[in-house]
């Protein structure tokens, strides 16, 4: 059992998450600390009340022990949300957004959702431009054959979420189509 | 990324600038830690390694505080990268760091991996860095808890520092699993193609025909021996049922994000297909394995 049953059709989404808490975000921080070297670079020094940048998961570990606000990324706004979300529901495209903002906004909402305004706004906005885009990749399905389809601006857990039933039916359609040019080479 | 080790940056952090510091206001506790530290650290130095390395620093950090003070206190790597996104509409979409980290390249590498149904060349170097680093990072704190004079921020240092460690071991481990999956899943098939054993760690060569032994020779007792010579074999391909020796199924679709601009593609369907920067498709792994095996593009 060298990778369990669950994880072998697909990635997590808490791996997907670890991933994501590899990014950067400024953080306010209460304590200072000097600059010290990391394996994925070097951080600080942190001195308040100047804004420094750390990996999201550093930012969560400090939060969780009150030594720092979040400052929340510059698209988990009320406004650049409900612009995306208009955007969303008058347009067939997706819309842009973060490759892995469905992610973030979530630790971050967990974790400090009192250091982001209006967060309960931001929660509501954010679950219907899921539930928007989600509509559109269903419809996205139709035009799915066996060689390719593309998937602008899609998010990381997005695929994720899409990815098994989307592989399976494009891995059926190509058998499909393949099927013939086999039976001809072996008859 | 940045090269300096722990200790250089602690040797600063103990020993140095508190005259650089001491304008910055609201350290007083800090600057005060400092000074028991120095004070530790001028009898006949317990780490042998910080001395040189500490004086080198002092003048970094002045340089550094000195930038400090108009880019708001932020690290050095970060301020040209903050500069230039600042002129972008939707920073953060189009920030694809072209200089990745060792780590962020194991991530990647990792993804890959995961999703690929073949087995994909092993990052022997990069592996190697990294447990080396996780090692010397490793090392260091045990060095720094056995320390009695360290102070309270740098345990606190030192816990940060540990999640971290554990947060690489986590991928490194992931990784290395998801291979030991495939090999075990395809021992056979490795075993009977030099092309795939070249892709393998010499490790990972050694426990697919282990692997493959031990199953044959189960099977083999198990009931094998009991069948007619003709039904004995494990390697029959008859016709219209799939091969006896499992094969990575390279037509399997998957999610494919461009990391920079591609060359054109040929599709199965025989229509060209380029792919920019940022672009996502789902097509099948045989048609993209190259921009994947040379990095322009990655699977999601």
């Amino acid at each position: 059992m060298s990778l369990p049953q669950s994880l072998r059709v697909s990635v997590t989404p808490l791996e997907l998450e670890l991933i994501a808490c590899e990014q950067l975000v400024e953080i306010v921080p209460l304590i200072s600390m000097e600059k010290t070297a990391f394996i994925s670079g070097a951080y600080g020094p942190l001195r308040p009340p100047s804004k420094s940048k750390v990996p999201l998961w550093m930012a969560i570990n400090l939060k969780l022990k009150k030594k720092c606000h979040i400052v929340p990324p510059e698209w988990l706004t009320v406004d650049f949300l409900q612009e995306r979300l208009s955007r969303e529901t008058s347009q067939p495209q997706f819309s842009k957004l973060p490759f892995r903002f469905a992610e973030i906004s979530k630790v971050v909402l967990d974790v400090a959702s009192d250091d982001v305004p209006n967060a309960d706004k931001i929660r509501s906005l954010l679950k219907d431009l899921r539930e928007a885009r989600q509509a559109k990749s269903r419809e996205g399905l139709q035009q799915i054959d066996h060689s390719e389809l593309s998937l602008p601006n899609l998010c990381s857990m997005e695929i994720n979420e899409i990815r098994p039933v989307f592989v399976q039916s494009m891995g059926l359609l190509s058998q499909l189509v393949r099927e013939p040019e086999n039976r001809a080479g072996d008859v | 990324m940045d090269d300096e080790d722990f200790f250089t940056s602690l040797g600063r952090g103990s020993s140095s600038t508190s005259n650089a510091r001491g304008r910055g206001g609201g350290t007083t506790t800090n600057s005060f830690q400092d000074r028991l530290r120095r004070a530790s650290r001028h009898d006949p130095d317990g780490l042998p390694a910080a001395g040189p390395s500490s004086r080198d620093a002092d003048g970094d950090v002045r340089i550094r505080d000195a930038g400090a003070d108009h880019v708001n206190g932020l690290g050095r790597g970060h301020a040209a990268e903050d500069g230039g996104d600042d002129d972008e509409e939707l920073p953060d979409f189009l920030r694809e760091d072209v200089s990745e980290t060792p780590l962020q390249q194991l991530v990647r590498h990792w993804m890959n991996e995961r999703h690929a149904p073949d087995i994909l060349p092993v990052q022997e170097a990069l592996l190697s860095e990294l447990l080396d680093h996780i090692r010397r990072q490793s090392e260091t704190v045990q060095l720094l808890r056995g320390d009695p004079s360290s102070s309270e921020d740098e345990h606190f240092r030192i816990m940060l520092v540990q999640t971290e460690v554990e947060r690489v071991k986590f991928v490194v481990r992931s990784y290395l699993r998801t291979r030991l999956f495939k090999i075990e899943k395809y021992a056979r098939h490795i075993m009977t193609q030099p092309e795939m054993q070249e892709k393998l760690l010499e490790n990972e060569v050694e426990h697919a025909r282990r692997y493959a032994n031990l199953t044959d020779q189960h099977f083999y007792h198990a009931v094998l021996q009991s069948l007619p010579d003709s039904q004995q074999t494990l390697d029959d391909a008859p016709p219209f049922v799939p091969p006896m020796v499992a094969e990575p199924d390279r037509s399997r679709p998957v999610f494919v994000h461009a990391r920079e601009d591609c060359p054109r593609i040929t599709l199965p369907d025989g229509t060209p297909h380029e792919m920019k920067k940022g672009h996502i498709s789902l097509t099948p792994y045989a048609v993209v394995d190259q921009l994947v095996a040379r990095g322009e593009a990655e699977l999601v």
